[in-house]
């Protein structure tokens, strides 16, 4: 090591003794200050933490019940009143449900005003879903008094001033109007500002959920406008029959650009999927609200046939714990290790918002293309969405812990 | 109940290189973590059809395979497997120089190159250059020499072999620059590094300062081919292979004490028996929540004082994913340092002024360096700046949404302006860390992913001869960015195997006097 000579200005002889004595320097200043007790508490992370709780529990407050569309608005609360997370207009929150011995997420757009949150209210609406094991029970059994534990608001289904046209035709069949509907509400009370042109589709007029509701925003807000498309009836101020490119071009901007949103059931998303290709929108325009998890896996490209119908057995291991139970191939394997009442960490139930990555040890599964939405590295090294994973043989899966 | 010799709690870097060397020593070690998946900052997120890189920019101090950097030692230690790719620039600024003529700047990784640039941009300026990097490398050969000597350097050896060192040491970077009479353009060319520690020029040790940049140029740096959080779940499965337990989405609520004796860790999931822990948490969460209050040391309270709650590096990001290729959009390099000026205590203040005041950024496209990193015809991109803790610590949830898009968009006209590159009418996925986002997410005090400031009197150097002093609970030591090392991949991955070190003495030492 040649000689540097930086023995220049400040830095000279005394150096070498400075550096012996950073020790003591650093000890000296510790010493000089007072021995408060540490807090641990710092205001941005009590603001993180409030915005982003890890559960709320929460109390129905009221039921409303919609009629003729054959759903209810339960609206909720703390226990105490206080403020709920704030959210975006069209996220959602994924209720656990307690059923006969074992826990059960479902998720459900919030579908009111980001500022009922802060005087304390969520409302979801949960519509009849003949067959289904949730929604039914949800309605039927249900009562102001209630006790539900949910997740804080979740989802990308919202509009983003940086990314989205200023223009949104909104989509909307059936039960899929209630994200728009928040965002109808949002747009109302000044939090969000873009032109949201809302083309929903009911059966008839008597089915339309929210018809009050979503003529008197459109009165009230110029950024707001509802077309109510019915399928099984012609009547003047209404279109008919179902949304199409052609429908989506009559009311959408001519020279400016727009984005499509989209929300509702899955036969909705298959009827509309060649619909929007014909719009040649780029992908960006286009957002679609998740998609639930398919009933029926052996209609999808890739299933391996021989599986369907077949039982399984899934060692199950969460931390200390281990157990085995029963899997069928029909249901994604999350359904059976709630079946098992085993505390599963889910939230969004669509392969989407990875809450429920597991590692695969042992054994196949099958995941619909339409759900695939894991980290490259997952894939590569075998985890998994159980949410969305059809078990194709007996399988060994670790899963992460759950908090509430 | 469950027991093992040593439970990591958190697998952020620090964490996942702890229970690997802990794994590796032979001790039944179990890695608990908070979220379902492993890395802390390391990790990845997916929107739409782009997985996105949350925070690795360059893993400094990795190397080819024939010419291997300390980082790369470690994770090739510990058996690691995993594609890494060269960047080959270390950076360019487009900025101010402090006399306030205009800076466009493009640095080179390799010392070579990287004077032969200087010197293009600032004539004359090689033979201080090479003395510069002369005396860094002196430096590194001397943390290399005390981090060995555990703590306990012979003060004859650092006087005869590492005499400059000595003399620099505890100085600030300004103070030595100015000492050795550097050109004052290529101290605002070097300044661009302040943000990595995030400590301005005047207040950051050149000792620290020096380790790090010479890491920085003299091999290039790596970035894994698909995010860190392949490099993470690379590492978790490697602490697996070697026998290594890991609870995804468990949490640690509190540390268990027998007398004064650390004996397990309560989690969400059970408590678990362990001899020792390594939490990779900020020390004033560990102390100031999970910790029974009788056990903390008068002296730790005093720490936690002296440091006055300072945070360094209050993360605040943009991630973008656009419709349109980098070469369509015109990104030609792979990071743009964006700051005012290059006069870095101005800087400093700008930042701590929040959003009114700072208009510093730094942006990246991953495409540049991996032409694969997102779909035919798309790129990724990112923000980092820092935030102010109060104006973030005083923010509502309900302005909260609109305000961190404030500052996003103050980013994207800096870059358009200073670049050219405009990402408006692209963008096909976006997402915002804040740092609220960070304090959720990591558990970090205001969102820091630095820890404590590392300036003046805390500078790394005096942190590392005082490992042995700080944080004495038996069986409980805090590992990562706010530890000895500092911040940074590298720096926490080497602190978790040094920490993790010191936790196995420990333990041999118990054992050998009889005191489990």
């Amino acid at each position: 090591m040649p000689d540097l000579n930086i023995k220049v200005g400040l830095i000279g002889k005394f150096d070498m003794l400075k550096f012996k004595n950073m020790k003591k320097v650093r000890e000296k200043a510790i010493q000089a200050a007072s021995a408060d007790e540490i807090s641990g508490v710092f205001p941005v992370n009590e603001n993180a933490k409030a915005l982003h709780p890890d559960f709320l529990e929460l109390v129905i407050d009221r039921i409303i019940d919609r009629g003729e569309a054959q759903a209810k608005t339960f609206v909720l609360k703390r226990a105490d009143g206080t403020p709920l997370p704030y959210f975006r207009a069209g996220q959602y929150i994924s209720l656990k449900l307690p059923m006969d011995g074992s826990f059960v997420t479902r998720s459900y757009s919030l579908c009111s005003s980001p500022k009922d949150a802060l005087a304390g209210e969520y409302a979801i609406t949960v519509r009849a879903n003949p067959g289904g094991f949730v929604a039914d029970r949800l309605l039927e059994e249900k009562k102001p008094g209630d006790k539900v534990i949910t997740s804080g608001p979740l989802g990308f289904f919202y509009y983003e001033d940086l990314r989205d046209a200023k223009n949104v035709i909104g989509l909307a069949g059936g039960s899929g109007i209630t994200p728009f509907l928040s965002m109808a509400r949002a747009l109302a009370d000044g939090i969000e500002d873009f032109n949201l042109t809302l083309l929903f589709g009911s059966r008839n007029e008597e089915n339309i959920l929210f018809r009050g509701e979503l003529d008197e925003l459109a009165r009230a807000c110029p950024k707001f406008k509802v077309i109510h498309v019915l399928s099984e009836e012609e009547k003047t101020g209404f279109e008919s029959g179902f949304i199409t490119a052609d429908l989506i071009r009559k009311y959408a901007p001519q020279e400016e650009p727009f984005s499509v949103f989209l929300c509702g059931p899955e036969a909705m998303y298959k009827f509309l999927k060649p619909e929007i290709e014909k719009l040649g929108l780029p992908e960006r325009l286009f957002r679609r609200k998740l998609i639930d998890v398919t009933k029926t896996p052996w209609e999808c490209e890739g299933y391996p046939q021989e599986a369907k119908g077949k039982a399984f057995s899934v060692k199950v291991k969460q931390g200390p714990q281990e157990w085995t139970i029963p899997a069928s191939a029909d249901e994604p394997v999350l359904v059976a290790i709630e079946r098992a009442g085993i505390k599963a960490p889910s939230r969004c139930r669509a392969g989407e918002c990875g809450w429920c990555r597991s590692r695969l040890l042992e054994g196949t599964v099958f995941i619909p293309q339409e759900n695939e939405m894991r980290r490259w590295a997952d894939v590569h090294y075998g985890y998994i969405h159980p949410c969305c994973s059809f078990p194709t043989s007996d399988l060994t899966l670790e899963i992460p812990g759950e908090f509430f | 109940m469950p027991k093992y010799d040593i439970v990591v709690v958190g697998a952020g870097n620090a964490g996942m290189s702890a229970a690997l060397q802990c794994q590796l020593a032979g001790k039944k070690t179990l890695l608990i973590e908070k979220h379902n998946v492993p890395g802390g900052a390391a990790t990845s997120f997916v929107r739409g059809r782009f997985e996105i890189e949350p925070s690795l920019h360059e893993l400094c101090d990795f190397g080819p395979p024939d010419n291997p950097g300390d980082t790369r030692k470690i994770l090739e230690g510990y058996g690691v497997k995993l594609n890494w790719v060269e960047v080959k620039d270390c950076f360019r600024i487009i900025s101010r120089y402090s006399d306030g003529s205009p800076m466009d700047v493009t640095m080179p990784a390799g010392i070579g190159n990287f004077i032969d640039k200087m010197e293009e941009y600032v004539p004359g300026s090689r033979e201080k250059m090479t003395k510069l990097f002369d005396l860094f490398q002196e430096v590194l050969d001397g943390i290399a020499y005390i981090t060995a000597s555990k703590g306990n350097p012979d003060s004859k050896v650092l006087q005869s072999e590492y005499p400059d060192m000595l003399r620099c040491g505890a100085y600030s970077t300004q103070k030595v620059f100015n000492a050795l009479k550097l050109p004052k353009k290529c101290q605002d060319i070097l300044s661009t590094y302040w943000s990595y520690l995030g400590v301005d020029m005047e207040h950051l040790a050149f000792i620290h300062y020096a380790a790090m940049v010479h890491k920085y140029v003299q091999r290039s740096a790596y970035i894994p081919e698909h995010t860190s959080h392949q490099y993470s779940t690379a590492m978790i499965e490697r602490f697996r292979e070697l026998g290594g337990d890991v609870w995804f989405n468990c949490r640690a609520e509190e540390f268990l004490f027998n007398g004064d004796k650390l004996c397990g860790v309560r989690t969400n999931l059970g408590d678990v028996e362990c001899d020792y822990a390594l939490a990779n948490i900020n020390p004033d969460i560990i102390y100031g929540k999970m910790v029974p209050k009788e056990l903390i040391p008068e002296r730790e309270k005093k720490l936690s004082k002296a440091r006055g709650r300072i945070m360094g590096g209050r993360m605040y990001t943009a991630y973008f994913c656009c419709d349109a290729t980098a070469e369509e959009l015109g990104i030609t390099d792979y990071s743009y340092f964006l700051p005012s000026t290059a006069d870095s205590v101005v800087e400093y203040q700008r930042i701590q002024g929040g959003m009114k005041t700072n208009n510093y950024s730094i942006f990246l496209c991953y495409n540049t360096v991996l032409p694969d990193f997102s779909p035919p015809g798309t790129c990724v991109c990112s923000f980092t700046t820092f935030g102010a803790p109060d104006e973030w610590g005083e923010l509502k949830q309900e302005d909260y949404f609109r305000f961190k898009n404030e500052g996003v968009k103050k980013m994207l006209k800096n870059l358009k302006e200073k670049t050219g590159i405009d990402l408006s009418g692209h963008i096909e996925e976006m997402e915002v860390g804040s740092p609220w986002t960070f304090a959720r997410y990591l558990g970090v005090p205001e969102g820091s992913v630095y820890g404590y400031e590392a300036r003046d009197w805390d500078g790394m150097m005096a942190r590392m001869q005082m490992v042995g002093n700080d944080y004495p609970i038996k069986g409980l030591r805090p590992i990562g960015a706010a530890g000895p090392r500092s911040d940074g991949y590298s720096a926490t991955i080497v602190c978790g195997q040094m920490l993790a070190g010191a936790a196995l003495r420990d333990l041999k030492a118990w054992s050998e006097g009889g005191n489990k």
